[in-house]
């Protein structure tokens, strides 16, 4: 979870000033032209370009590296499993250890779509989520209607999420010098008290925040961040990339 | 679990967050009633939040299965601000985990949802619920309610990853196959989760029975003595 700490872009790059919302919705529109393309070629295409603007916009490769390295892995799996588990025609085979492995052909197929689509998605949200502040994100979220008490909850976990990790690492550096981690049942009691006093100090932080949003004028009702009006540029571009991408899309399902 | 970016296609997805839509919708109806009478409760769903947040980041690598194990964190949530309002819980935090982390995805965020939020968070509530009323204790309650909901889990995330994967092949053996992969980690992993459940619960009764009684999990009786 540590790159969530270093979620950082370049704020000088203009996607980066690109309006929240019409980058997520040109990156939902993408996202479902990805998931439902026929061949592996579309989604790499996507994969290969998201990756560019990532790096255009300044993420650090080491960023990039471990927000791709979870998805990577289920994809080379999922290609794996596939290629040896799945299919009717025999591609190579080879033993290990008295073990008969058949590759299939047309499970590597399979195996190459699901996993291009994996990468493909993975990378879209990766150019919102590294070009986007949260703040504005949710804004976003809000302007398409998505309900009030949804994007208050997130705006609150997102507060107070790096506050509960802190707690959380002071309390268990704590119980480690005290040897709370020394043996199977004592770490797993020291696991639960480590979770009850986050739970605790959720609690009791909610109370206070309550308390001190009450006296700030809280009602129960969060302002809404308000929205500057769509600049014709942006959205004219935003529609070109889809418009292009979806172009390219149905080219390479007609060939 | 989380079922990743992309591997669902796009028919499956839609069905899955059509399904996960209407579960969204109570929760956020139910929370929005019980806001107006306690103005400290968003605040609070949106700390518990964090916690399922922090809890179900922490990926252990399925190898078999193409896919990652974590503890849930719904049970517990479940047990304490109740089934409705978890879901909620857990559909704000796979939506930031699918943003920000990489874990998960939007597409099958309406998966992810059902597997964690719904079966999930009614498992460990009807567990827990189950169990305190033929009379077991708050820790063995814990720690079933913790265990199953996490298990629960697994299972509802192997169903949608067979269904949304198995092309032609039939889905009782991949759905076996897949149930078999998530084992090695899922059993100690789920055995983990109850524990710490457990030991959640026990912790807030010897310390805090206030927090559990203003969340109605236990009566004014069970009280202990010294609070």
């Amino acid at each position: 979870m540590h790159h969530l700490h270093s979620h950082t872009h370049l704020a000088a790059h203009p996607l980066t000033r690109v309006d929240a919302r019409v980058k997520l919705l040109s990156a939902v529109a993408l996202l479902t032209m990805v998931i439902s393309s026929p061949g592996s070629a579309f989604p790499l295409l996507a994969c290969v370009l998201s990756i560019a603007l990532c790096l255009a916009i300044g993420t650090p490769l080491r960023t990039l590296a471990l927000r791709f390295s979870e998805p990577l892995f289920i994809a080379v799996t999922v290609l794996l499993l596939k290629l040896f588990f799945s299919g009717n025609s025999p591609f190579f085979s080879f033993s290990i250890a008295g073990l008969e492995l058949v590759a299939h052909r047309d499970g590597l197929m399979e195996g190459v779509r699901i996993a291009s689509r994996i990468m493909g998605g993975v990378s879209l949200l990766a150019v919102v989520g590294f070009s986007t502040p949260f703040t504005d994100l949710m804004a976003a979220l809000s302007w398409l209607r998505v309900p009030q008490v949804l994007i208050d909850v997130a705006l609150f976990a997102w507060r107070y999420l790096f506050l509960l990790l802190e707690d959380a690492q002071v309390v268990y550096n704590a119980q480690k010098n005290r040897l709370g981690y020394v043996g199977y049942r004592r770490g797993l009691s020291s696991f639960g008290t480590l979770a009850g006093v986050l739970v605790i100090k959720a609690f009791d932080n909610s109370q206070s925040i309550t308390t001190a949003m009450v006296q700030r004028g809280y009602d129960g009702v969060m302002p809404r961040s308000l929205q500057r009006p769509f600049r014709m540029a942006e959205v004219t571009g935003a529609l070109l990339l889809v418009l292009g991408m979806g172009a390219v899309r149905l080219l390479w399902t007609v060939i | 679990m989380h079922i990743s970016e992309g591997i669902l296609p796009f028919p499956w997805a839609l069905l899955w967050s059509l399904v996960a839509l209407p579960f969204v919708a109570i929760g956020v109806r139910r929370l929005n009633l019980l806001a107006r009478e306690d103005l400290s409760l968003k605040p609070l769903v949106g700390l518990m939040t964090a916690v399922v947040f922090i809890v179900s980041c922490l990926p252990v690598p399925v190898p078999t299965a193409g896919t990652c194990s974590h503890p849930c964190g719904t049970g517990i949530s479940a047990i304490l601000v109740g089934p409705l309002v978890s879901v909620l819980i857990a559909a704000v935090s796979l939506l930031i985990q699918a943003l920000f982390l990489a874990h998960g995805g939007l597409s099958t965020l309406g998966a992810n949802t059902l597997s964690m939020g719904v079966v999930g968070s009614f498992v460990g509530f009807l567990a827990f619920r189950g169990l305190r009323r033929v009379g077991a204790s708050l820790v063995v309650s814990g720690f079933v309610a913790g265990l199953l909901a996490d298990w629960g889990t697994y299972a509802a995330t192997s169903l949608f990853l067979s269904l949304g994967i198995r092309g032609d092949a039939p889905l009782l053996p991949l759905f076996t196959r897949v149930l078999l992969a998530f084992m090695p980690t899922q059993l100690p992993l789920g055995i983990i989760e109850g524990v710490a459940t457990a030991g959640m619960v026990r912790l807030l009764y010897r310390k805090r029975p206030d927090l559990l009684l203003k969340m109605r999990v236990i009566t004014e009786k069970e009280l202990p003595s010294h609070a």
